[in-house]
């Protein structure tokens, strides 16, 4: 075999206490096809902007063509070659195709000279054997077609190295075959291509090589030929399951949120779950599985456009968050910073805020020594750690963060509780914790369901589970039957 | 503790005491009684709005209109008094049409989603417009007896009535801001209208209602306005507007929403108010003071972010010097 074009050789990135990649090497040949494999936070993303000069490895060494290069920031990775196209193109509406192409050329003179440069991209475009007009306006473009100047924006800087990040989730089959027609062309004039997709049939169907990363962590790469779906799926999911706390067995108790047939346009389509008094769903699924879509809709923040929710045996039709939240709905957000807390303001504040008219009395002014009560008893029910619940909820850290979410939600007395990645970006001790709530809580006889990307934490806490892909439900698995291979193939597509 | 003394409001209060102290030192009549109450008096229209528009930029919107509204409300009040309607009942017409076009502002911001620079702006244009369809190029007055005594002096006794409303304004804002329910709201809306949103808070209702008042209110300060000159025309209150953003936003509230508190707020309408009459004392154009006060409201952005870095650069000056001792 010839020598690599690019190698990247023991890379390691952490952020904060997250060990997002650790000792991961990868080298990428000429004319190749390289297929990358994880879970979602598997650490794919972590590893191309390392790649693209995002980030910057706290160790390891990238090579280019045999030397060891550092790329600081996007611009020298442009230079050396190496570019990305991501599931939405980058470009800009208003320039039309050509001056698409040459935004990236910082270096050809002040003058434009128009002529030129449209007869320069329409080569380009000739050279992949894609038929576009260059003078046309950008913002009339199809994704396929997005992408496709992307990529010929990546040719026109003489790319070596060209990423795909999954470019294939938002096109239709047809647009898919015309981009790996593409990609086959590249891969004749001796572009290596980086190839990352959740959808397992296009991996095969495409890729030489295909590398699997797990946990941050560098597992194996094969020759394509030698890989089947289950055994690529047994090496993305094999992780350690120890220290998880399992959810205690309890015979479930009424009947308490039926959904039927619930659809969106576009976005989700005929989902059918129950969950029963004291039981937890678990919604599995990769990226763009539609999951939090489905849990907006319920909760009034998106309207469904089809479907039944029956919830205690009356069917409802829930329109606002405010209507969610009276009858006994209470949704935590996968979303802290952004919509789950006001980081300036105080915890108490945070946390009687959905429930905030309790504490009104008839002139509408709050009793704030009642208000501090409550915030008291769930610092001391959820144990969150903190000098003073007259703090700022941004002094926190993420795993008390999310215990004030929670303390919010509970405050509520809710009889469904909906969570949404409960367990990300919390240290493995307060993960723990929230895992120990959520039991207690289920014990209790409230309703909860429970998104998560923590394939051994939807093992270890739901009673049963709905696994979901790209706005499809694939299956439905009880405890007695899900595997993590199981869970995984689903969210893959690969059902049998 | 030194957080605490570099506080917003601590900045302001020392320098409404310098503008105080310079202002004693150029006239002896400066303290006296009738100058503060004619202070309060001339400006305080401008005031009561600014009361209003504090809470409307704490939730992170403005309300360009005001001025209009005041206007407009000044005019209705004219119109229907010089087509011989009932005093009383034009009254009630004029606010019920600056709660009206509160309303309307409203709609298009809290309900259409419409970003309310944008649509106050249509408004300051449009109310005004309707101002001066009413009155054209008339100016109208002759308004009953009592109505001007309500402007011009005090209703009881000693202590003046532009001074009564001013702290009667002061207080219920306060109590809104500070311990009311929908007071929290505003402040977490301005914040994050999303967490305030999701955490299933009416959003669209409390910016309507915000909205709502602030029409209500500067109607009401029209009217007083009409009170105090007795006269009205199509052109009354123009341009007001900006004298009362400036007074919120030198107050130390955040043109961003979420933060800020009445106390800033009273403080720099205090410092307005002395500022703009010391410089008429040493005989300052009216002009020239409104360059002054821009020339404030920038340092006013300008100060604090001097500070900040003036403080983390003793900090690591602090931590540098431990770090050669140590």
């Amino acid at each position: 075999m010839t020598e690599p074009i690019l190698e990247m050789r023991g890379i390691s990135k952490r952020f904060g206490t997250t060990q997002a990649l650790a000792d991961v090497s990868l080298a990428l040949y000429p004319g190749e096809i390289h297929a990358l494999l994880g879970e979602n936070g598997a650490g794919k993303s972590t590893l191309i902007k390392v790649m693209t000069g995002i980030h910057r490895p706290d160790q390891g060494e990238v090579w280019l063509n045999g030397r060891s290069i550092t790329i600081n920031n996007p611009l020298e990775a442009q230079r050396h070659g190496i570019a990305a196209i991501h599931q939405e193109p980058m470009i800009f509406p208003d320039l039309n195709v050509a001056e698409n192409i040459f935004i990236g050329h910082g270096n050809r003179g002040s003058i434009v000279r128009w002529r030129q440069m449209y007869r320069e991209a329409a080569d380009i475009l000739a050279r992949l054997d894609v038929k576009l007009d260059v003078r046309s306006s950008a913002r009339g473009l199809t994704l396929a077609a997005q992408q496709v100047v992307e990529i010929a924006k990546a040719l026109s800087l003489d790319v070596r190295v060209l990423i795909m990040d999954e470019p294939t989730a938002s096109l239709s089959a047809h647009e898919v075959d015309q981009l790996f027609k593409l990609a086959k062309t590249l891969k004749a004039n001796g572009v290596s291509i980086l190839f990352i997709s959740h959808r397992m049939e296009e991996v095969f169907s495409i890729a030489d090589r295909v590398t699997v990363l797990r946990d941050g962590r560098f597992v194996s790469t094969h020759p394509a030929s030698e890989v089947t779906p289950e055994s690529a799926i047994r090496d993305m999911v094999g992780r350690h399951m120890d220290d998880f706390f399992a959810k205690t067995d309890k015979e479930p108790g009424d009947l308490l949120l039926s959904v039927r047939g619930l659809s969106k346009d576009n976005v989700f389509h005929d989902i059918n779950f129950d969950v029963r008094a004291g039981e937890v769903v678990g919604f599995a699924g990769l990226v763009g599985s539609r999951r939090t879509d489905v849990a907006l809709a319920l909760f009034g923040i998106e309207t469904a456009d089809a479907g039944s929710v029956t919830l205690n045996g009356q069917p409802v039709t829930i329109r606002t968050p405010q209507q969610a939240v009276k009858l006994g709905l209470a949704y935590v957000t996968e979303d802290r910073r952004q919509l789950g807390l006001t980081m300036p303001m105080s915890i108490t504040t945070n946390i009687t805020l959905p429930t905030l008219h309790q504490y009104a009395n008839r002139f509408g002014l709050v009793q704030q020594r009642a208000e501090r009560q409550t915030a008291e008893t769930f610092q001391q029910r959820l144990s969150i750690r903190t000098p003073d619940v007259d703090r700022p909820a941004g002094t926190l850290s993420g795993g008390n963060q999310q215990k004030v979410v929670l303390s919010k939600w509970l405050n509520t007395q809710p009889r469904l509780l909906i969570l949404d990645e409960p367990t990300r970006g919390i240290d493995v001790g307060a993960k723990a914790e929230v895992h120990q709530i959520i039991d207690e809580l289920a014990q209790q006889g409230m309703g909860i369901i429970m998104i998560s990307s923590d394939l051994p934490e939807v093992l270890a806490m739901s009673d049963r589970i709905v696994v979901m892909r790209e706005g499809r439900q694939m299956a439905t698995l009880n405890r007695s039957e899900a595997t993590q291979e199981r869970v995984m193939a689903a969210a893959m597509g690969q059902t049998k | 503790m030194t957080r605490k003394l570099l506080s917003w409001e601590a900045l302001l209060l020392f320098i409404l005491i310098v503008v105080v102290l310079i202002n004693v030192n150029l006239s002896p009549f400066y303290l006296g009684l009738n100058n503060q109450i004619n202070l309060f008096q001339l400006s305080i229209e401008k005031i009561i709005v600014a009361l209003a528009m504090t809470l409307i930029i704490i939730n992170a919107e403005i309300d360009l209109s005001v001025a209009s509204v005041m206007g407009l409300a000044a005019c209705t009040l004219a119109y229907l008094h010089a087509h011989e309607q009932p005093f009383v009942l034009s009254l009630a017409v004029s606010l019920l049409i600056g709660a009206a076009a509160g309303a309307f502002n409203g709609f298009w911001v809290a309900y259409a989603g419409l970003p309310s620079l944008v649509v106050t702006l249509a408004g300051l244009i449009g109310y005004r417009g309707l101002a001066l369809v009413l009155l054209e190029d008339e100016s109208i007055g002759g308004f009953p007896e009592w109505f001007n005594q309500v402007g011009q002096q005090g209703l009881m006794g000693s202590v003046p009535f532009s001074l009564l409303l001013f702290g009667l304004g002061v207080v219920v804002v306060w109590v809104v801001l500070q311990r009311s329910e929908n007071g929290r709201y505003i402040y977490v809306i301005g914040n994050s209208a999303d967490v305030a949103r999701y955490s299933g808070v009416n959003v669209k209702r409390v910016k309507m209602a915000l909205f709502v008042a602030s029409g209500l209110v500067s109607a009401l300060a029209g009217i007083l306005l009409a009170a105090r000159l007795g006269a009205v025309r199509g052109s009354t209150a123009q341009g007001f507007e900006l004298d009362i953003i400036t007074m919120v936003l030198l107050g130390g509230v955040s043109i961003f929403g979420g933060s800020g508190t009445l106390t800033g707020v009273v403080l720099s309408i205090l410092i307005i108010l002395n500022l703009r009459n010391g410089l008429s004392l040493v005989n300052i154009s009216g002009n020239t003071q409104t360059g002054i006060i821009g020339l404030l409201l920038i340092l006013s952005v300008l100060i604090p972010n001097w500070l900040a870095s003036a403080q983390s650069w003793w900090a690591r000056r602090q931590e540098s010097a431990a770090q050669v001792s140590g």
